[in-house]
């Protein structure tokens, strides 16, 4: 593999080992804030080298950079790369059945712009100041030089740029790929619910990251260049601008970018939960639309970040409204995946695990949201660790577990070696568990009045009986670091000496599994497959009697059925019935 | 990582047992360069034309883990108990979808044979209705309640600006103190007897409070935890709400926007008087004021005309 190939398993590969390593470096940080927030002002064991002054202690402008940069390459270098960069890479092409994304040359280009950000990332933990601090979501003014003058801030909003760049270039292939280039047959109601996900995960990317991108550029002109977009109060000079045009422009990319966090992660678990239920899911198409539908509204209920913000009435009352609508289709999905478990014949197969984990994670930071929609109810825990509880829970636990989903089901795909299972079982089971406990703490520190960013919350009287609880979690975080270790050492010990995996371990029938190699070479397929029928055909009755599984590929003719393709685009004779399925055994 | 602009806090053994201690260890060394005028317990900084807060602690009586804030405002029990009834949803619908999850997973595990469809037209408009169900009494509860709210408080500005009592200030957040303006006896704001104070309020139990909000450097969010308060504090707009005290003693005043290095110290303390001794105190700071009084002192004269509604 060399590191300019343009195919796309290759860009997918690399995308997952920049991911891994930021999601580590990430998940470091996070350790980071909750020593701080259990043993406020001790030294952080491991951190003497680079805070020698403090002997390893966070001060005050450490820490700020600390979670700063810890929400930064979690959302735009860790998770968002996994989830699209990876997997979106590796499966989307595979599943609809084409021989690689549209634009290859696009997506090898974009992961070298994600990875100039990455650089950019890095660095700037080496310049003097530190790294960017004025939060995720760097507001100004305080994210302008008046206030943060260090050229960390500086570099760090050029790196999202980029990881913007890389995102919009993704988001634009994944989409015109799966409008051209599946392969014939693969309708649209065909689509693995994963290809759905990443769908309309796209289309957001392609709407909404521009917008970042704009109030980047802005941010980073008043930054630079003396302009005054979002600069007003003492540091504007005659006139300045509005710093709240930043804050909606911000979350109507923020907003979205959630959704495009989650969606790969239903799709994922809407698929797994078919799979290993052994049966078709439960209301496709409503669970399709329903994703449609969240997508649809995501852009439409980005103010609910902004309740407190002063907003009229008007805007506050319609935002409330909108916010509140959008539970509706969560709901149908959430209740789709639970009737497909229902009569199936559930298997607890590692992705499987990490797929119903998901969806309790998941279902608990969507049920924790809902206080946060109404505006009434928003003003005592907005800016809490409630909400920090919430967002972890759906777009961190949810779509971290969704990753692990996605990589345990894929792996011997992506390197034609298997993990071993049991490993991979007790890390999905004890992250989950962990997680569950990380942000349950968070939550209930929120609930108690805990605000977000503080770096010695006990300042505060009304806060200080929060110390122990706090420390808990705490304890639960670092035993969560730990036990990625599992994962670690299953990694490294199958890619070292793992045995091969099988042609098609979990006995599916979508396309990879049914028609390519693991890994596929180049190309994917050796013959286009011609397909035949939805991603879910499992414990079909005549499948069963016919061939004795309980599956059958996508594009698998059954013996003695001269074509089940009912749809209209039915393949012209002269190219046959025999379509190419790989035989499976 | 190099971005110790300050040294850290001197690492004493025993400091997490003591909370003052540490507390002050950082106050000497954050980086600020403009006069540090906080509110912390014990401490009194004296400067002509505002006063300082005593020295008796914010009261932090209910402090279970599991509990909001307590509630030391007339009308924050309305969101306290929309929230109470946001809990039993929450948990009628966690126990649901991890009962129904739970129970399918230990029935259906390995099962012999599964079912062939993807559901039947009936089984999919159920799926529909319980989740319009759910939603329509859930959300409905939430957005009714929540309309009520801000109808009959938070967005009625109709109760401040009516009744009589009405205590008005005007805040002016900045790194990192809360600095509050009293219009004093003139009632008019950026008079020479403006009474202007630095992270201490002081407000009469039982009446509204009208506060105005600005910025002069980054956002700031000022939030009054005890009565379900939270506003941003935005340079170049003011903002406003209100609210009204419930009975006499001293709360919190905390900054909730991330506004810089010293964010975790923009501290104020909130004191409910009972009506004669903040009458008491107004009167005796505004004739203060007035003696301290600098016309030149143009930075001191933030104040703005009382905005309408
Ligand atoms: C792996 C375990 C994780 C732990 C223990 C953790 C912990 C934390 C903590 C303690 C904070 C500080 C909250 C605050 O004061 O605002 C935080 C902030 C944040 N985290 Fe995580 N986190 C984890 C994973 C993630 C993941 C996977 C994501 C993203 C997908 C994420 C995104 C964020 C964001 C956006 C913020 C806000 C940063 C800011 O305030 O600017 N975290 N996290
Ligand atoms: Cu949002
Ligand atoms: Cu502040």
């Amino acid at each position: 593999m060399s590191l300019l190939s343009l195919d796309h398993k290759d860009v997918a590969r690399r995308y997952l080992w920049s991911g891994l390593g930021f999601l580590l470096l990430g998940g470091l940080l996070a350790l980071a804030i909750r020593w701080q927030w259990a043993w406020p002002g001790q030294p952080v064991p491991g951190l003497a080298w680079a805070l020698p002054e403090s002997r390893g202690a966070l001060t005050p402008p450490t820490y700020t950079a600390v979670f700063t940069m810890h929400g930064l390459v979690m959302i735009f270098f860790a998770v968002t790369p996994l989830l699209f960069g990876a997997l979106g890479h590796f499966v989307l092409p595979l599943a609809i059945g084409a021989r690689g994304l549209a634009f290859p040359r696009l997506s090898a280009l974009g992961y070298w712009i994600y990875a100039l950000g990455g650089v950019l990332v890095l660095a700037s933990f080496a310049v003097r100041l530190g790294p960017a601090s004025a939060g995720w979501t760097a507001y100004p003014p305080l994210s302008t030089s008046a206030f943060t003058p260090g050229l960390g801030q500086t570099l760090v909003t050029v790196a999202v740029l980029c990881a913007g760049t890389s995102a919009f270039t993704y988001g634009l292939n994944f989409v015109v790929t799966v409008a051209r280039c599946r392969a014939p047959g693969m309708t649209w109601g065909r689509l693995p619910l994963t290809v759905w996900g990443l769908f309309f995960a796209s289309v957001l990317n392609v709407l909404f990251v521009p917008v970042l991108a704009a109030a980047t550029a802005l941010l980073l002109m008043d930054r630079l260049l003396g302009t005054q977009f979002f600069i007003a109060g003492a540091a504007a000079v005659g006139g300045g601008g509005d710093p709240v045009v930043y804050q909606h422009l911000f979350w109507l990319f923020g907003h979205p970018e959630v959704y495009i966090l989650i969606l790969p992660a239903w799709g994922m678990v809407g698929d797994l939960v078919a799979f290993f239920s052994r049966k078709p899911a439960h209301g496709y198409r409503l669970t399709a639309g329903a994703m449609g539908t969240v997508s649809a509204l995501s852009g439409l209920v980005y103010a609910h970040h902004l309740f407190t913000s002063g907003m009229s009435p008007l805007l506050g009352r319609t935002f409330m409204v909108l916010t509140l609508l959008i539970s509706l289709p969560a709901e149908v999905m959430f209740l789709n995946w639970l009737m497909t478990l229902w009569r199936g014949s559930v298997r607890l197969t590692s992705p499987m695990l990490a797929a119903l984990a998901t969806m309790v994670v998941f279902g608990l930071g969507g049920i924790t949201g809902l206080a946060l929609g109404a505006v009434a109810t928003d003003v005592p825990l907005h800016g809490t660790l409630w909400v920090v509880g919430h967002f972890h829970l759906t777009m961190g636990a949810a779509s971290f577990l969704g990753v692990f989903a996605g990589l345990y089901f894929w792996f011997p795909k992506m390197f034609g070696r298997a993990l071993h299972e049991g490993l991979a079982k007790v890390h999905v089971l004890s992250s989950a568990v962990l997680f569950l406990g990380v942000f349950g703490g968070q939550l209930a520190a929120g609930y108690a009045g805990q605000l977000r960013r503080l770096y010695d919350p006990y300042q505060y009287t009304y806060l200080k009986h929060l110390l122990p609880l706090n420390q808990w979690t705490t304890v639960c975080a670092f035993l969560l670091g730990a036990v990625q270790v599992v994962f670690v050492v299953n990694l490294v010990w199958t890619l070292r000496r793992g045995r091969a995996a099988e042609a098609n371990p979990w006995q599916v029938g979508t396309l990879e599994w049914t028609c390519a190699s693991s890994p596929p070479g180049e190309g994917n397929f050796t013959q286009v497959p011609v397909v035949l029928r939805g991603p879910h055909a499992l414990s079909q009755p005549e499948v069963l009697e016919r061939l004795g599984r309980d599956w059958i590929g996508q594009a698998e003719v059954l013996p003695g059925v001269a074509r089940q393709d009912t749809t209209e685009e039915a393949v012209p004779a002269s190219e046959g019935t025999v379509s190419t399925v790989r035989s499976v055994t | 990582m190099s971005t110790s602009a300050e040294t850290a806090p001197h690492p004493s053994s025993g400091m997490t047992s003591d909370m003052s201690a540490r507390t002050l260890a950082l106050r000497e060394d954050a980086a600020v360069d403009r006069p540090r005028i906080d509110a912390l317990p014990g401490e009194r900084t004296s400067v002509e034309g505002r006063t300082q807060p005593s020295s008796n602690a914010p009261s932090a009586t209910s402090a279970r883990t599991l509990a909001l804030p307590e509630d030391a405002s007339v009308d924050g029990h309305r969101i306290d108990a929309l929230l109470g009834w946001s809990h039993r949803f929450e948990a009628g619908m966690a126990a649901l979808a991890l009962g129904w999850m739970v129970v399918a997973v230990w029935r259906f595990r390995n099962a012999k044979r599964a079912a062939s469809d993807g559901g039947t037209k009936r089984s999919r408009a159920w799926v529909f209705g319980l989740a319009l169900s759910t939603f329509l009494v859930v959300d409905g509860a939430l957005l009714v309640g929540s309309e009520g709210y801000l109808r009959d408080v938070l967005w009625n500005l109709q109760v401040p600006a009516t009744d009589p009592r009405t205590v008005r200030i005007e805040i002016n957040a900045h790194q990192w103190s809360w600095e509050a303006r009293y219009a004093g006896e003139d009632n008019r704001f950026n008079t020479p007897d403006d009474v202007v104070t630095w992270n201490d309020l002081r407000v009469p139990a039982g009446v509204p409070v009208w506060v105005q909000l600005v910025s002069t450097d980054v956002v700031h969010g000022f939030s009054l935890p005890n009565f379900r308060v939270k506003l941003d504090a935005i340079p170049g707009r003011v903002n406003q709400t209100w609210f009204r005290a419930a009975r006499e003693g001293t709360w919190e005043v905390a900054c909730y926007q991330h506004c810089g290095t010293s964010h975790y110290r923009m501290r104020g303390e909130l004191r409910a008087l009972s009506q004669e001794a903040y009458a008491a105190w107004l009167r005796e700071a505004g004739r203060q004021a007035v003696q301290a009084y600098d016309v030149d002192d143009s930075a001191a004269h933030w104040g703005w005309e009382w905005k309408a509604p």
